[in-house]
């Protein structure tokens, strides 16, 4: 049974091939020496091509100002991305990071997931990154150091992230891969389990004994009708996956007790005289101080 | 999306990006006479009648200085940093309601004409949140690109500044999101007007006393505004992040802050004020006449809160730094804890009564 035809087959190969010579070109040296001019270009016209060859698997909106949003932000995400993993400067490649996150907001927006988008700037460009910025920044007062400079294993690491790209790429377009009206949905929720008929075996017993009324969307979405974005989150998160919502807290939970015990200061060996003494702020920022 | 409704959107950006703009010529002009009210000055008064034409005396002199880049900064980054200022300060307005929007909006041929830019958006109040968060990136890279250390000191102290007093500013408006029961600001705004206890009205300030306070002290310190100024320090920075920008470039970071002040005068007039709400004016007066009496109202408490603003920066003397940071994460963070969860005990009590 085949998947794809060869035309499309022919695409994707050609993809990886391109964007496999293009970005390793494009990425630094193994030592972190300077590649000439004519790499650097050949690189960008390569990975140039293949970013385009797969605009064609994109499937727009239908609207002409939201298919204009869609094309740009997906164009922009793919070049941020290229030059976020390529940039030889590590500041920039944190900045290239942010773009490549606020155009996957913007694709978010245009798909009417608002609050994914707001959560991502939110997280990403707004706390992650910028965490990202400082510690860059901090670390490189005497230059760029030789590990920000160089890459490790170019060839066969853009080789990987191709073919990655490559196998998702023939996994979305393939024929079955998309979901037809009359399929029945591949992730179910609780809700969906519970509104099927009772089914014999382990199944029946837990939708029998573990479900209550509490467990269930208030009632399906009508056609035509907006979603509550983050009402209609907030109920799902707290009904079909409570659970899961109460194992990611208690891991939040024990990671913000170790970055406690870990950041307290531990009382010193020698107790420092000299600055305990002198300036009279220390003396209250240690509690842990030998006296 | 027929044409029509593109042109509204765009005849509506274009009113509010040149009226904040045009607003923020003034408000300078506003600042420097509270200033010298402040201190027993005249303050500016030789261009035009009360120093009127000063704003376009400064505003030529940004834009035909000379725009001198010194040669040591990193120059994309650095041409960069003014941009983002400027664009995050103006992209935040979005959603940001100026007049009945929503239910009361005001109909032309039984279309509903919002006053908003990007109307029925459900996560208002986080989009604006998001662009605030954006706004630290013009700070941080203007302290990096000058390649200068008092730059970069300034820059890095207002980023952490940003970045932690972002926190108790979103917790302190999770009360009304929760009274209200929407992260739409116009839905907060006709809550607090279709509440309240006989003359008395639901505004913020009366329900949520200290999350008013919370968030007003999270806004001076988000917006840079005196008592948190320290990357402009003048004494110890020799100006800050923006020690290295001259003409325009240096115009564009002074713009930003002074949109951010608008931005964060509406947002507590809309939170904690109301919004359009007055004793005469309630959500279902959907005529014209109440549209136009509503956006007056707003813009009057947005002047008075701008106003106040303006008039706390010759009152309260500079924090220094570890006491900023005390601020932030051991008195306002808890408190604001503290007021989520007492809110939400609350409504759990007396869910439908309000």
């Amino acid at each position: 049974m085949t998947l794809l035809d060869s035309r499309d087959l022919a695409l994707i190969a050609a993809i990886v091939a391109l964007g496999w010579v293009g970005i390793w070109l494009l990425l630094p040296h193994r030592h972190g020496g300077v590649k000439t001019a004519r790499a650097y270009r050949v690189g960008a016209l390569l990975s140039a091509i293949a970013v385009l060859l797969v605009l064609p698997y994109l499937t727009p909106p239908g609207d002409l100002l939201a298919r204009l949003f869609f094309y740009s932000f997906s164009l922009l995400a793919l070049l941020g991305a290229v030059l976020m993993i390529t940039a030889r400067n590590p500041v920039n490649s944190a900045l290239w990071f942010a773009v490549v996150v606020l155009s996957s907001s913007g694709l978010f927006l245009l798909a009417g997931a608002q609050f994914l988008a707001a959560g991502t700037v939110i997280v990403y460009a707004g706390a992650i990154i910028v965490t990202f910025l400082f510690v860059i920044m901090l670390a490189q007062s005497h230059g760029q150091a030789i590990y920000d400079r160089s890459a490790r294993r170019p060839l066969a690491a853009s080789l990987t992230g191709m073919l990655l790209l490559g196998a998702l790429i023939s996994a979305i377009i393939a024929p079955g891969a998309t979901r037809k009206d009359g399929d029945p949905a591949p992730i179910y929720s609780v809700g969906a389990i519970a509104d099927q008929p009772p089914a014999d075996g382990p199944i029946a017993a837990v939708t029998a004994q573990a479900l209550t009324e509490t467990s269930r969307l208030p009632r399906p979405l009508e056609q035509g009708e907006t979603p509550a974005h983050v009402a209609g989150l907030g109920a799902t998160l707290f009904t079909d996956h409570l659970l899961t919502v109460q194992v990611v807290g208690l891991l939040l939970f024990v990671a913000l007790i170790g970055a406690v015990a870990i950041a307290t200061p531990k009382a010193p060996i020698r107790p420092d005289r000299s600055t305990a003494s002198s300036s009279p702020g220390s003396a209250t920022t240690n509690p842990g101080g030998v006296s | 999306m027929a044409t029509w409704q593109i042109a509204v959107i765009l005849v509506k950006i274009f009113l509010i990006v040149g009226l904040f703009q045009g607003a923020v010529a003034y408000m300078i002009l506003l600042e420097r006479k509270i200033a010298a009210w402040a201190q027993d000055r005249i303050g500016p008064n030789r261009c035009g009648p009360l120093g009127l034409l000063q704003p376009l005396a400064d505003g030529a002199k940004m834009l035909l200085k000379e725009d001198v880049i010194p040669g040591y900064v990193n120059k994309p980054l650095y041409i960069l940093a003014p941009a983002i200022a400027i664009v995050m300060a103006t992209i935040g307005f979005a959603v940001v309601p100026f007049g009945p929007a929503g239910l009361d909006a005001p109909t032309v041929n039984g279309n509903p004409i919002h006053f908003q830019i990007a109307p029925n958006v459900d996560i208002g109040i986080l989009y604006v949140f998001a662009i605030g968060s954006l706004a630290v990136y013009a700070v941080i890279l203007g302290g990096y690109a000058s390649n200068n250390k008092y730059s970069f000191l300034g820059g890095l102290r207002n980023s952490a500044q940003i970045i932690s007093y972002e926190i108790p500013l979103g917790l302190s408006v999770l009360g009304m999101v929760m009274l209200a029961r929407s992260l739409e600001l116009n839905d907060v705004m006709s809550w607090q007007d279709r509440n309240g206890l006989g003359p008395i009205p639901a505004w913020g300030v009366f329900v949520q006393p200290l999350a008013f306070l919370i968030f007003l002290v999270s806004a001076f310190a988000e917006t840079n505004r005196l008592p948190f100024d320290l990357a402009e320090a003048e004494q110890e920075l020799v100006g800050g992040f923006h020690t290295e920008y001259s003409a325009m470039k240096f115009g564009m970071f002074f713009l930003g802050e002074y949109l951010h002040v608008i931005t964060v005068s509406f947002l507590t007039v809309i939170l904690f004020f109301g919004g359009w709400d007055a004793p005469f004016l309630g959500v279902e007066d959907t005529s014209w006449i109440a549209a136009v009496l509503k956006v007056g109202v707003i813009f009057f408490k947005v002047t008075l809160m701008v106003i106040f603003i303006m008039w706390i920066r010759w009152t309260l003397p500079r924090f220094r730094y570890d006491q900023l940071m005390n601020l932030a994460w051991k008195a306002l963070i808890p408190l604001a804890l503290l007021n989520l969860v007492v809110t939400m005990v609350l409504i759990q009590l007396f869910r439908g009564v309000g």
